[in-house]
């Protein structure tokens, strides 16, 4: 299962951490593909030290072009189950593992990581309420029911990967992803994951403006395709 | 005739003239020339005869002619940037897969040749 499973982690600004996150990931699962997305601050050299499948987007193009660039990479290399995972140490590999086991068992096609599934009380207040928002908005447009739709873990099989396709090249993909499993009827799962909210995650997160800015991208892209 | 009146006539002329040598070469397609050309004479005729214009204004329940020339501007314009807003969207989605194909590739070379390198070396040890 560990051999089967390819990793994808998007990467944008993060050399001081991604090095760690990396090798820490392969000691369970050596197939960890790093997509650096035109980082200026060495992130490269970071990522080809702790992994061979290196990859770098000339100019920078986004979260959701990276994942996507990655989970191709990831295909054309016979990948049986391919993991979303954040590039700046919020998710637990624990929690990783019991995803990829989700999938592996045949029960779902996507496993998508919730945060508040569990224990909750380590998610700042402020955070809380913007993902509340963003998943009230999702029922609203997609009526689709998801607890923790922006959540950056996702399990995909390797037929759940071919028929998704990410076009959304910003933040707008976790949104778009939703739209794409609402559509394709693919059977989902949501398994309870802690994030560690470091001051570094934190610092890296979405701002509420930011929010506004996804949601712009998300309906403009959905009205125009 | 106004001093304006042939600033504006042989603007819209010189105009009409690049798009017709632009069309020559194949460099504008027919209709979208013949379009340019059909809203240059009509800017010709409007320059000769300004008061056209109010007629056609007061026809459509506008009062003056500069008014309708404002709002056909403003529509034209409108129209004019979803048209660049929809066309860069589409550079956009381009540059991506364009930027992807270089990276997966550009990887998968270097991944190829760590594989060959360590056959090379394997073979070497086992010679």
């Amino acid at each position: 299962m560990a051999l089967g499973t390819w990793i994808v982690i998007p990467v944008y600004n993060e050399a001081t951490m991604i090095g760690r996150v990396v090798r820490e990931l392969r000691t369970v699962f050596p197939n960890v593909v790093c997509v650096d997305d035109g980082s200026s601050d060495g992130s490269m050299e970071a990522i080809r030290r702790a992994t061979p499948h290196a990859l770098r987007h000339l100019v920078n193009r986004g979260q959701g072009a990276a994942l996507q660039t990655g989970t191709a990479y990831a295909l054309r290399h016979g990948a049986k189950w391919i993991a979303h995972f954040d590039a700046d140490g919020q998710h637990r590999i624990e929690d990783l593992v019991r995803m990829v086991e989700a999938v592996a068992s045949g029960s779902c096609d996507i496993a998508l990581g919730n945060r508040f599934g569990g224990d909750t009380s380590d998610i700042p207040a402020g955070r809380r309420l913007l993902l509340r928002c963003a998943v009230a908005f999702h029922r609203m447009v997609s009526g689709i029911e998801l607890h923790d739709v922006h959540n950056g873990l996702r399990v995909l099989s390797r037929a759940a990967a071919e028929r998704i396709e990410i076009t959304a090249d910003r933040m707008a993909h976790a949104s778009e992803i939703v739209d794409l499993i609402a559509q394709s009827g693919l059977r989902v799962e949501q398994v309870p994951v802690t994030i560690r909210y470091t001051e570094y995650s934190k610092a890296k997160g979405q701002s509420w403006t930011a929010g506004f800015r996804i949601m712009f991208h998300y309906l403009v892209g959905r009205v125009l395709g | 005739m106004t001093a304006f009146q042939i600033i504006l006539l042989s603007s819209l002329g010189a105009i009409a003239l690049t798009i017709v040598a632009l069309m020559l070469r194949g460099a504008v397609g027919r209709i979208a020339g013949a379009l340019w050309l059909l809203v240059l004479f009509a800017g010709m005729v409007f320059a000769i005869k300004p008061n056209l214009t109010t007629t056609i204004a007061n026809a459509l329940g506008i009062n003056r002619g500069t008014d309708l020339l404002l709002y056909l501007l403003v529509l034209a314009v409108l129209y004019g940037f979803l048209l660049i807003y929809l066309k860069l969207r589409r550079v956009r989605r381009e540059l991506t897969l364009l930027v992807r194909e270089i990276a997966i590739r550009e990887a998968s070379r270097t991944t190829d040749d760590h594989a060959r390198a360590q056959d090379d070396a394997d073979r070497e040890a086992s010679s």
